[in-house]
């Protein structure tokens, strides 16, 4: 099937095209991380995470989103979504990737990554986190994979791919789980060391994640002539819009409880992010931008009249996407680490290497999406 | 053909089953083992050191150092059980140090062997190798 | 027939190997030949010992650094000054610093101002090692949170996870920014965690740790938390006494006379 990624317009070949520079950039820059050390990123003794644990976490949302597609087509057979469901999957796919790839490129020795599995340790939550993105990477490419190729063939896929993809529903709801656990087991990091970082996790995940997915159908629309249905994509509007919701009622509940209950540990990472800490807020325009776009987003989603407009729609989940990046994919991370252990409070910059490895990543992820999503739209419409 | 499959699941099957032994095995013994009141390394007692001849025999050292040099990382670092019995009844202290006292006389000595035989080692990456020490 | 009986008895032949095998595992008690493997070792008794210290920040001198600069000679800690990539043992903290939820209000000055040694405190309930992925950093037999740099992987998990600030990553080269090679302890690696070991390579030659030992004003006191009649159990006894961050249930190993 995969030869069928190998024929495109001109087009399909300058994205690729463009794909393989920005990864090749970002290899160049990860050679140089390499000789050098991490320290040519902006990370250091007190922001120990940066920018690469930042878009893991807001990746292992977007593969967890998935779960939007395939829970009502498989569970409650929502026949809308027949034809975005393998769009869904693959997307799981290409960002599970991706969340492998950031990890092991923050690591200070990746020639060790199998030292998790020569040692497991089931106290620890990493161990536990690459057990379930591997599983939920496969779980994905060989069921979407299998059901692809049997409507290739023209017969009804084979009886062991139900069970596989029933499997992965829950799965994605403990991938982010785990993700969240990550985060929230750590005792004196006050803004991640909270019960409710779990369900926040997955109401934004769900929320960013249905948004990337109705945005991709308008591209592959426009680009490859295949759309997913306007009926699939009023649907995913609206479980965007409730995710979005819930997301925001939670990011709500934490400052009610930092701030209400007064205790300056929980405060001052909201404080930090938000309004600046004894004249540190590199992040204040960022936090409220993300905030008020976000609600803007899922105010314009709820409403049915707008969101049937697919500009309004484009311009929703542009807005929702970005809103939630930047909560979890820069500030929620980084913020966590403010104030330091020893009450510091410390600055972090990206350097133009770890940007670099960066968007070399994502292109990566980008170039696995293309060519699954490829092969799925010449199959679905058996070119 | 199904005579194939039933091989390599028997197979797969008699894998997963010694993996399993093994692994319980492992817990298993670290368990079973009766404690022994005995003083740890609070002060530690004194290990002779009989530094006349080698811990093995050379043939085996020669084949061998790196998987003794392993696993006495592993029993004093991780497990505090320092003292190497030999065979013949000699103690020694589990460390690298144990080697270099002898073999440190020849600063070359771990060299001359790696160069020639084209393996690179990484312990002198971090651990002071006899070459800087004399320096 | 007879190659399938042949098969057939080579499988079950492998699969009762395979059973016993397994059943030998599982159930040590029914092992063929049991051995006592304590007879080979001589294994230290975990948790008999459990190292702690004191500091008494009363006795600690103003301007001295001496702990801090032995020790970080002793054990080749790279300096690369007050930057982003600093790796750091043991240093000096301002009092609200080391002790960020204690009472600060109305402080006398001369405590405010105090300078408070803070260092890897090997608690007995160590967040770092819960969250270490491969057990390179672990609690050891005698109470020591000890790091093993053949198994480090660099996810610096250990450090969101250290409530202290007391661990550091090589995030560059360690060796050329040691300034004078010290024989007693190896360097580091780029790209893993180190911090205080509570001079576990001393310990073993019976010595103190170099911190202790090299403290003019006898301000630190090292010993035996376990065991009643130690010089550190009877000066606890004496004197009131803080942990950092007692409310983190951490259980911290380092005490301190304030």
């Amino acid at each position: 099937m995969i030869e069928k990624a190998l024929k495109g317009s001109r087009g399909y070949w300058a994205w690729v095209a463009l794909l393989l520079v920005l990864i090749g950039l970002g290899i160049s820059a990860y050679a140089r991380q390499m000789s050098l050390g991490l320290g040519v990123t902006g990370m250091g003794r007190d922001i120990s995470w940066g920018v690469y644990i930042a878009q893991f976490t807001f990746l292992v949302g977007v593969a967890a989103s998935a779960v939007m597609v395939v829970l009502p087509y498989y569970l409650h057979n929502q026949k809308a979504f027949s034809k975005i469901v393998i769009v869904g999957e693959f997307l799981a796919v290409s960002a599970a990737l991706m969340c492998m790839l950031f990890i092991l490129a923050d690591m200070g020795r990746p020639d060790r990554v199998l030292n998790v599995l020569r040692y497991p340790s089931p106290h620890s939550m990493v161990f536990w986190d690459v057990m379930v993105l591997n599983g939920y990477l496969f779980i994905n490419l060989i069921s979407g994979w299998a059901v692809l190729g049997a409507e290739k063939k023209g017969v009804p896929p084979a009886p062991w791919t139900r069970p596989l993809i029933y499997l992965s529903i829950p799965w994605a709801f403990s991938i982010h789980t785990v993700t969240a656990f990550l985060f929230a087991g750590l005792p004196s990091r006050h803004l991640w060391l909270t019960a409710v970082l779990a369900p926040r996790f997955l109401a934004s995940a769900f929320a960013a994640g249905t948004a990337i997915l109705i945005l991709l159908t308008f591209i592959l629309r426009k680009v490859a002539s295949f759309d997913a249905g306007q009926e699939a994509r009023n649907k995913l509007a609206v479980l965007s819009a409730y995710a979005g919701v819930a997301n925001f009622f939670l990011l709500g509940t934490e400052f009610f409880t930092a701030f209400y209950s007064n205790v300056p540990q929980h405060k001052q990472s909201l404080q930090y992010l938000y309004f600046g800490l004894e004249g540190h807020a590199p992040f204040v325009p960022w936090m409220w931008l993300s905030l008020i776009m976000g609600l803007v987003s899922v105010g314009l989603l709820i409403s049915p009249s707008i969101r049937r407009q697919n500009s309004w729609l484009i311009a929703a989940c542009v807005g929702l996407v970005l809103s939630i990046w930047i909560d979890k994919g820069v500030g929620l991370v980084i913020g966590g680490f403010v104030p330091t252990p020893l009450e510091a409070i410390v600055d972090y910059v990206p350097t133009a290497t770890e940007l670099s490895v960066t968007l070399g990543i994502w292109s990566i992820g980008l170039l696995v999406l293309t060519v699954l999503l490829k092969t799925a739209i010449a199959v679905k419409t058996q070119e | 053909m199904s005579n194939r499959i039933s091989t390599i699941l028997a197979f797969v099957i008699a894998v997963i089953m010694f993996v399993a032994a093994w692994f319980f095995m492992q817990s298993g013994d670290g368990a079973s083992a009766p404690a022994r009141a005995e003083a740890p390394v609070a002060a530690p007692k004194e290990v002779p050191i009989d530094s006349t001849r080698c811990v093995a025999s050379t043939e085996w050292m020669k084949s061998h150092h790196m998987q003794l040099l392993n696993q006495w990382r592993h029993d004093s670092v991780r497990e505090g059980n320092r003292t190497y019995a030999t065979p013949d009844g000699r103690h020694f202290d589990k460390s690298l140090n144990t080697c270099l006292g002898c073999h440190a006389s020849n600063p070359m000595f771990c060299f001359m062997c790696h160069e020639y035989a084209n393996v690179k080692p990484t312990c002198w990456n971090c651990h002071i190798s006899p070459m800087e020490a004399t320096k | 027939m007879n190659q399938q009986r042949r098969d057939f008895l080579r499988k079950a032949g492998l699969g009762a190997l395979a059973g016993i095998g397994a059943a030998a595992g599982m159930l040590p008690l029914f092992a063929l030949e049991k051995t006592d493997m304590t007879v080979f070792t001589d294994k230290p008794v975990p948790g008999k010992v459990r190292w702690g210290m004191l500091v008494d920040t009363r006795k600690c001198r103003e301007g001295c650094n001496e702990c801090v600069v032995r020790c970080h000679h002793d054990h080749n800690v790279p300096d690369f000054g007050k930057s982003k990539n600093e790796v750091k043992w043991i240093w000096k903290s301002r009092y609200e610093e080391a002790f960020p939820t204690a009472s600060k209000q109305f402080q006398s000055p001369d405590v405010e101002n105090r300078n408070v040694l803070t260092l890897c405190n090997h608690c007995a309930e160590p967040p770092c090692t819960r969250a270490c992925p491969t057990e390179a950093t672990f609690r050891r037999w005698d109470g020591i949170v000890s790091m093993d740099y053949h198994r480090c992987i660099g996810c610096r998990f250990c450090m969101a996870a250290c409530p202290y600030g007391s661990r550091s990553f090589n995030w560059q080269d360690p060796r050329p920014a040691v300034k004078e090679l010290s024989a007693t302890y190896p360097t580091r690696e780029r790209g893993v965690v180190e911090k205080c070991n509570f001079c576990s390579e001393r310990l073993v030659k019976g010595q103190l740790p170099a911190c202790v030992e090299s403290c003019a004003g006898n301000a630190l006191t090292f010993g035996d938390l376990n065991d009643p009649g130690s010089e550190l159990r009877k000066m606890l006894a004496a004197n009131e006494t803080m942990q950092r961050k007692p409310e983190l249930g951490t259980l911290p190993s380092v005490f301190y006379i304030i």
